[in-house]
């Protein structure tokens, strides 16, 4: 399956009579979205707002961010099962208006986490900070439950997104890239001499804002199973998830796994990447144990020799990623985990709930008990409620003066266990 | 749903609208050492008991699943409960559990029973 991805270079984004990609400009043309968002009867309200890197701004709390894409060739479209046909995706060419994002914001419980701070020692935690962010906030109807105003907000994100995304149809990109991996024998045979690598593609699936979506079917109710690298570049799988805002993938995390991106990069020179195996991370022991058993055995199926491990969320995951490390491993397959940690503010505690002495080679993603001090911004996106009640803040965390003492847990992505982060820890 | 399982429970919105319940009148400490009591007495876990990325200084809330009888001593159970009770002793002795107001902590009791729900259609499939 062969995807060409063609990079739209965006510089700024400013609102317009047209929503168009002028010189490197995006324009949006704001009542005609609102009217699009507004046709849905579970919304009572949408605003739209611009939020560019450096400026005073604090966006909370984040629903999803998505990256505005279109499909210019190929079968299919963006986010299929939601707003696309289900046809396959993957191949063809998609267009990516790059440098900008569409954020959601909204409330669904009152605790709700997610801090985008566009300047400030924050802004160094999550990568939205450096992106053009056109950030909708939306408002529920009244009495709406918060599974349909979950849906109504995932929904909205996604709407938005491939509505600005199409800007990018007809405009050349400053860059085109290809990525191709071929069916199973003929990428083996291409490259019978380099070590073959399958990723372990783990998704968080366990109830409400801790869900995942693979092509429209939640992935608590599937088995894992195989995808090309590719199919994630047009929006395969989809957030549903923002509890623990700091180590949850947003939908734009999916679009730009550096996992998956960096496999491809390395496809064909030190590696032959066979693929994904996509997976779930549920409530039940069974399920994991059902889960990890297929995850095994598929990579072993593949004909594997090597594999690396992504985990999303913080707890009964670690189960999860350790289950699927071990019994891949006694497979006679090594593994690479990546996952990140809750080790204590002095980073001195255990990091994981779970671990075995065959989880050797692991990347973290950084410690999301780490403190940090978030002084007041100018103008505040979102609802400032959940700032003194977020998770990783603690009583008097939110000063009158806005200001606001939290764990990095807070912080959309900062520890992002795909690796669309900054932090790691190094052994010297 | 499968009816060889027992919840144990200290949300009142589970308490009030399941069956099969074994309501705990405490925080989750106490609900997490109720468990580890029962798995040592040889009932097995059928539900992490980290189960949602709430944390347990955050949520007051928590339903665990464990088999309705006693069949020895399962050591998985016994090392995930130790770890997860582990993670939760840390967590609240860095940081106790705030007060929360009366949204907030009806919230909590919606996306726990959220979590439980997910696990109860799952379990419905299989024993």
């Amino acid at each position: 399956m062969r995807l060409e991805l063609g990079n739209i270079r965006i510089e700024d984004v400013k609102f317009g009579s047209k929503t168009e990609v002028k010189n490197h400009t995006l324009y949006v043309n704001k009542e005609e979205l609102i009217t699009l968002l507004s046709e849905d009867e579970r919304l009572a309200s949408v605003s739209i707002e611009l939020a560019h890197p450096g400026e005073s701004i604090r966006i909370m709390p984040v629903k999803d961010v998505i990256e505005p894409r279109v499909k210019v060739d190929g079968p299919g479209g963006l986010f299929p099962g939601f707003i696309s046909k289900l046809d396959q995706v993957g191949s063809g060419r998609t267009h990516v208006l790059k440098g900008t994002a569409v954020v959601t914001a909204g409330q669904v419980v009152g605790f709700q986490e997610g801090i985008i701070d566009m300047t400030g020692p924050g802004a160094d935690y999550t990568p939205f900070a450096h992106t053009h962010n056109i950030v909708i906030v939306a408002d529920p109807v009244e009495g709406l439950k918060q599974h349909a105003h979950e849906a109504a907000l995932r929904n909205l994100g996604l709407k938005a997104a491939t509505y600005i995304g199409e800007a990018g149809k007809n405009v050349e990109p400053d860059e085109i890239k290809t990525y191709e991996v071929l069916p199973l024998f003929e990428n083996a045979a291409k490259y019978p001499n380099l070590p073959k690598v399958v990723y372990v593609y783990m998704l968080q699936s366990q109830g409400l804002l801790h869900d995942t979506y693979y092509y429209g079917i939640d992935v608590k109710q599937m088995v894992p199973t195989l995808m090309y690298p590719t199919e994630v570049m047009d929006g395969a799988i989809i957030s549903g998830n923002c509890v623990s805002a700091c180590d949850k993938n947003t939908t734009y995390h999916h679009l730009n796994s550096p996992v998956i991106y960096d496999l491809m990069e390395k496809h064909g020179k030190e590696i032959c990447f066979l693929g994904c195996v996509v997976t779930n991370e549920n409530v039940t022991l069974g399920d994991k144990q059902r889960s990890s058993n297929m995850v095994a055995k598929l990579v072993e199926f593949l004909g594997a020799d090597g594999a690396i491990i992504s985990e999303e969320g913080f707890g009964n995951p670690d189960a999860d990623l350790i289950m699927n490390c071990v019994k891949v491993e006694k497979k006679g397959i090594k593994t690479v985990l990546v996952t990140d940690e809750y080790a204590g503010r002095d980073g001195a505690s255990q990091s994981l709930a779970d671990a075995d002495q065959l989880a050797n080679a692991v990347v973290t993603a950084g410690n999301a008990n780490e403190v940090i001090y978030l002084p007041p911004m100018e103008k505040l996106i979102g609802y400032a409620q959940p700032a003194d009640i977020i998770a990783g803040g603690f009583d008097g965390s939110l000063q009158p003066d806005g200001s606001i003492t939290v764990e990095i847990q807070a912080i959309t992505g900062a520890t992002n266990e795909l690796g669309y982060n900054k932090m790691t820890a190094r052994g010297y | 749903m499968n009816d060889e399982l027992i919840i144990i429970s200290n949300n009142p919105l589970v308490i009030a609208n399941y069956n099969k319940v074994k309501a705990i009148n405490g925080d989750i400490i106490t609900l997490l050492n109720y468990v580890r009591d029962s798995v040592h007495l040889g009932h097995r876990l059928l539900t992490h008991p980290l189960a949602g990325s709430l944390k347990p200084n955050e949520s007051p809330y928590k339903s665990v699943v464990i088999s309705q009888y006693a069949s020895g001593l399962d050591e998985e159970s016994l090392s995930i409960i130790e770890g997860s009770l582990q993670v939760a002793q840390k967590m609240l002795t860095e940081r106790p559990l705030p007060q929360w107001n009366e949204r907030i902590d009806d919230d909590f009791k919606i996306i726990d029973r959220s979590l439980l729900d997910s696990a109860l259609a799952s379990l419905s499939n299989f024993k």
